[in-house]
């Protein structure tokens, strides 16, 4: 199953990038669905939130790192080497809205600082949560454009397909 | 709100040194510029041309790489040096043909 041919190294983006996808984009609705619900459960909703963004923001990381290392490999062998440049910079930007959004909801759940400024840092989370989100969409698309239209990281199969006989 | 504030300067402070920079593609052919970056592991550097492109190159098998025109490692690159670089533009990606050290 997880063969030395098939992990290669362009192939680890491949299986981390998932993670941040579906825990960061989780995390912002139940951020969202925060705010809507009675003040008796918020918290638990804001502590799932809070759950999901740390848990995304350090798979976002992970998949940075193996994004650096697939980029090596890959930039050599498409066409258009600047759709990865830009979905370098499209993740970049959203690891980091989303690591700043993570501090602010750190900050929000001490209780150092006043009532005013902890409800001030969760709108600004949520905000930077918001942002970081469309940037994820858009690091998404550009990362499956890489995919299905230049085949980066796709190993072909002969014509014939003589190595599956 | 001190406490805002140095969080919020950290914060635009490593965005700002993280992301990277845009680059461009030019036609094949001959340019010298400056070695912004090198990237040893990938055996990649960033060339500023003379214009102000921002050409990121990937060493190929048949790159080829001359200091006074002797046959140099790639660890004898380093920012700052000035170089002249033949690109081959495929699609959009460049293939640097050869490099040559200058200064």
């Amino acid at each position: 199953m997880f063969s030395g041919d098939f992990m290669r190294p362009e192939v680890w983006h491949a299986l981390s990038v998932h993670f941040p996808i579906a825990l960061l984009s989780f995390a912002t609705i139940t951020m969202l669905i925060s705010f809507f619900i009675k003040e008796m459960s918020r918290r638990h909703w804001q502590i799932a939130a809070g759950l999901l963004l740390f848990a995304g923001c350090l798979t976002a990381w992970i998949s940075i790192y193996s994004g650096n290392v697939a980029d090596g490999f890959v930039a050599r062998k498409i066409c258009d080497p600047t759709i990865l440049k830009d979905h370098e910079i499209a993740g970049q930007t959203m690891t980091w809205l989303f690591t700043a959004a993570t501090l602010f909801y750190i900050v929000f759940f001490t209780k150092a600082i006043n009532e005013q400024l902890r409800k001030f840092s969760i709108y600004i989370a949520f905000l930077l949560m918001l942002t970081g989100t469309g940037y994820l969409v858009y690091t998404g698309h550009l990362g499956a454009s890489l995919v299905y239209e230049q085949g980066a990281g796709v190993k072909n199969h002969s014509v014939d397909c003589e190595e599956y006989e | 709100m001190k406490h805002f504030k140095i969080l919020t300067a950290a914060f635009v402070f490593f965005f700002l040194i993280s992301c990277g920079e845009k680059t461009d593609v030019v036609d094949s052919g001959v340019y010298q510029g400056t070695v912004e970056e090198v990237e040893a592991d990938k055996t990649e550097i960033y060339v500023k041309t003379a214009d102000g492109n921002l050409l990121e190159l990937y060493f190929t098998e048949s790159t080829t790489l001359t200091k006074d025109g002797q046959t140099v490692q790639f660890s004898e690159l380093a920012e700052g040096q000035k170089v002249e670089v033949e690109v081959r533009k495929e699609g959009k990606r460049l293939d640097p043909v050869s490099v040559k050290i200058l200064e």
